[in-house]
């Protein structure tokens, strides 16, 4: 069948030229769709063909009434427009929309497209392309599947969010014990540390990564989404899921997103409106903030404590880890039980009407609930304070921030003991903490303990 | 389809190779250089059948290789528009499914699988019926129909659809 003559490309070439190749076209194609006829009677797919055949031919008589025009009519210009209008008319008649393609080839025609459209979705299979409107068909249906099972989406990111990664040649030499006990490979659903010789790196997992995935892939169809390469993400994906469970085809690479430097949910396929961010850089979620959980971020070896401009100790050095029950993981994993139940269970109206980004505001905001905080010494001067993070992340977290200290305030966030605010706090028998107590409570889902955040004496900053 | 035709290729042999064994040492390095390998004209070589001639060799400058022009009988594979194919699914996934017939890869979206058929995600992800009598997944094994392909250099790709009589499943391995 070599039907595939798409319009665009040819409008641009000469009249005549056109004509004359339509024609041999329609010579070859009238015969084949005969042949067409006769071996398969009433077939949907070969119909469409077939009104291709026709409207094609339509064409055709079309162009030859303009090229008698053509002839005739000495400013050739207006004729040329009235044949390009002509040609846009016939391609809007055109039956099949290409709604996406596999390797350049439409999905639904099977004919070779001309140019590559749509948004690649190549972290599925390679070359697999989707028009808009497909991605919306594909969100709409998978919504309901999804809800039918009390499903929502969650994206998780890799690198300080799952597990902590180091090049082999960035160990230090505190850290040479780690190359002794390291996992076997045989049995990786038990090990935690593997050394990927292959990629000279070594990589941590999470505590808690096991439990928290299990429990969530009831709760979440689960996406990886890193700013690491592909070969990289597939291989933490074999540690994270070595019986291919959680993932399937579902691990997203930088090399499959649309934007450098940022991460977007447009190669997602599931409403922006059901789909939950696990990640631990804000910035990289520019447009989906509202969707985002942000995590502590897990530096376990030395060289990513560095990486990040810490001069602490590392978790490798001091041959310790993150806590398996409270740490950021099982906190998480409270938070998202409770938006799960809420979305699900909670809600009234119209599950289609329901938007986790909501759930997820109104879960955040019962934390800090009926704390009254104060901040002293905190913010810079020339900063509006309302507009600094932590003000913001307070306010997030439900508590409500005050300019000056009245008797109904709780808290008292400082970072110097002998400011004003926070002799008063003193006097009053007011909680006075250090701004990280707000961080970790955003981080663990929970009010902290305040006295383990005091704040020291001196004017100095205790970090 | 599957086509027996004869193919002609330019065989470079290193002079440690001649002898009385040359004839052999050309025809095995000849099945290890094509057999398995993809051209977009004939399609997927899948094994020599024949030598019909092997003709003069010619010394190349400089190198003391000698090219032998060899004419050969093959079987070959190539899908066609239309063709009707039996294929194993090797992938599920909610945009339709991915297929293998031998070394050819086809697609076939979900707009093409029957409509009565519908997407179940899950551990073993598939397309099933409403009251479950088919299944298809990962290892099914389908007949469907051919309705595009593109040709590269060194490889074919097919769409195909099972929207159709007499298509869809025709071993389940699930249900074995």
């Amino acid at each position: 069948m070599s039907l595939v003559t798409d319009s665009p490309v040819h409008s641009s070439s000469s009249g005549d030229d056109f004509a004359a190749y339509l024609d041999a076209e329609l010579e070859t194609g009238s015969s084949d769709s005969l042949g067409d006829e006769e071996v398969e009677a009433n077939n949907e797919l070969e119909e469409d063909v077939e009104d291709d055949d026709d409207h094609e031919s339509n064409r055709t008589k079309r162009l030859k009434v303009e090229k008698v025009q053509h002839v005739l009519d000495p400013q050739g210009s207006t004729s040329q427009v009235l044949m390009e209008k002509n040609i846009e008319v016939s391609v809007e008649q055109d039956i099949c929309t290409h709604p996406g393609s596999y390797k350049n080839l439409c999905m639904i025609c099977g004919k070779e497209l001309d140019v590559e459209s749509g948004v690649s979705v190549g972290y599925i299979q390679q070359g697999l392309r989707l028009g808009n409107d497909e991605i919306v068909r594909i969100r709409n249906t998978d919504m309901k599947n999804l809800l039918r099972h009390k499903k929502l989406y969650l994206v998780l990111d890799l690198d300080h969010t799952l597990l902590n990664s180091t090049h082999l040649m960035d160990l230090t030499l505190e850290e040479e014990y780690l190359k002794g006990q390291t996992d076997s490979f045989q049995d990786i659903p038990k090990g935690s540390l593997f050394r990927l010789d292959f990629m000279h790196m070594m990589t941590k997992l999470r505590p808690f990564v096991r439990t928290f995935l299990k429990e969530a892939s009831e709760m979440f169809d689960m996406y990886i989404y890193t700013m690491g390469d592909r070969p990289y993400a597939l291989e933490m994906a074999k540690l994270l899921d070595p019986r291919g469970e959680y993932f399937h085809a579902r691990v997203i690479s930088r090399d499959d997103g649309t934007q450098k430097h940022q991460k977007g949910l447009d190669v997602v396929l599931g409403e922006e409106s059901a789909v939950l961010i696990l990640d631990d850089t804000e910035n990289a979620w520019a447009k989906h903030r509202d969707n985002l959980i942000l995590m502590e971020r897990y530096h376990f070896f030395a060289s990513s404590c560095r990486q990040f401009g810490y001069n602490c100790k590392s978790l490798s050095q001091l041959k310790s880890d993150e806590s398996e029950t409270e740490g950021a993981l099982s906190s998480v994993l409270r938070a998202l039980r409770q938006i799960h139940h809420m979305f699900f269970d909670e809600l009234d109206g119209n599950l289609d009407n329901r938007d986790v980004r909501q759930v997820l505001k109104t879960v955040r905001k019962e934390v800090l609930k009926g704390c009254k905080i104060v901040f002293s010494h905190v913010f810079p001067t020339r900063i509006q304070a309302d507009s600094h993070p932590l003000w913001i992340m307070a306010e997030q977290l439900g508590a409500t921030c005050l300019r000056e200290v009245d008797p109904s305030v709780t808290h008292v966030v400082s970072m110097d003991a002998g400011t004003e605010k926070s002799r008063w706090a003193a006097k009053e028998k007011k909680f006075l903490v250090h701004p990280r107590w707000i961080e970790a409570t955003n981080y663990l889902w929970q009010k902290q303990p305040e006295e383990n955040f005091p704040v020291a004496g001196g004017a100095t900053d205790p970090q | 389809m599957f086509f027996h035709i004869v193919l002609e290729r330019n065989m470079q042999l290193h002079p440690r190779h001649f002898g009385r064994n040359l004839r052999e040492n050309l025809v095995s390095k000849l099945m290890k250089d094509v057999e398995g390998t993809c051209s977009g004209r004939h399609g997927f070589v899948v094994a020599i059948t024949g030598i019909e001639n092997v003709g003069k060799g010619l010394i190349r400058d400089g190198t003391g290789f000698v090219t032998f022009p060899v004419k050969y009988q093959c079987v070959v594979f190539r899908p066609f528009k239309g063709e009707i194919l039996e294929a194993v699914v090797t992938m599920v996934n909610k945009m339709g499914f991915f297929a293998e017939a031998g070394p050819v890869q086809i697609f076939v979206s979900n707009h093409l699988i029957p409509d009565d058929m519908e997407f179940q995600s899950g551990d073993i992800p598939n397309y099933t019926t409403s009251d479950g009598s088919v299944k298809i997944q990962k290892d099914t094994e389908v007949r469907l129909k051919i309705i595009g392909t593109r040709v590269d250099a060194t490889e074919i790709f097919c769409i195909g659809t099972i929207k159709d009589d007499f298509l869809g499943v025709i071993n389940d391995p699930a249900a074995v």
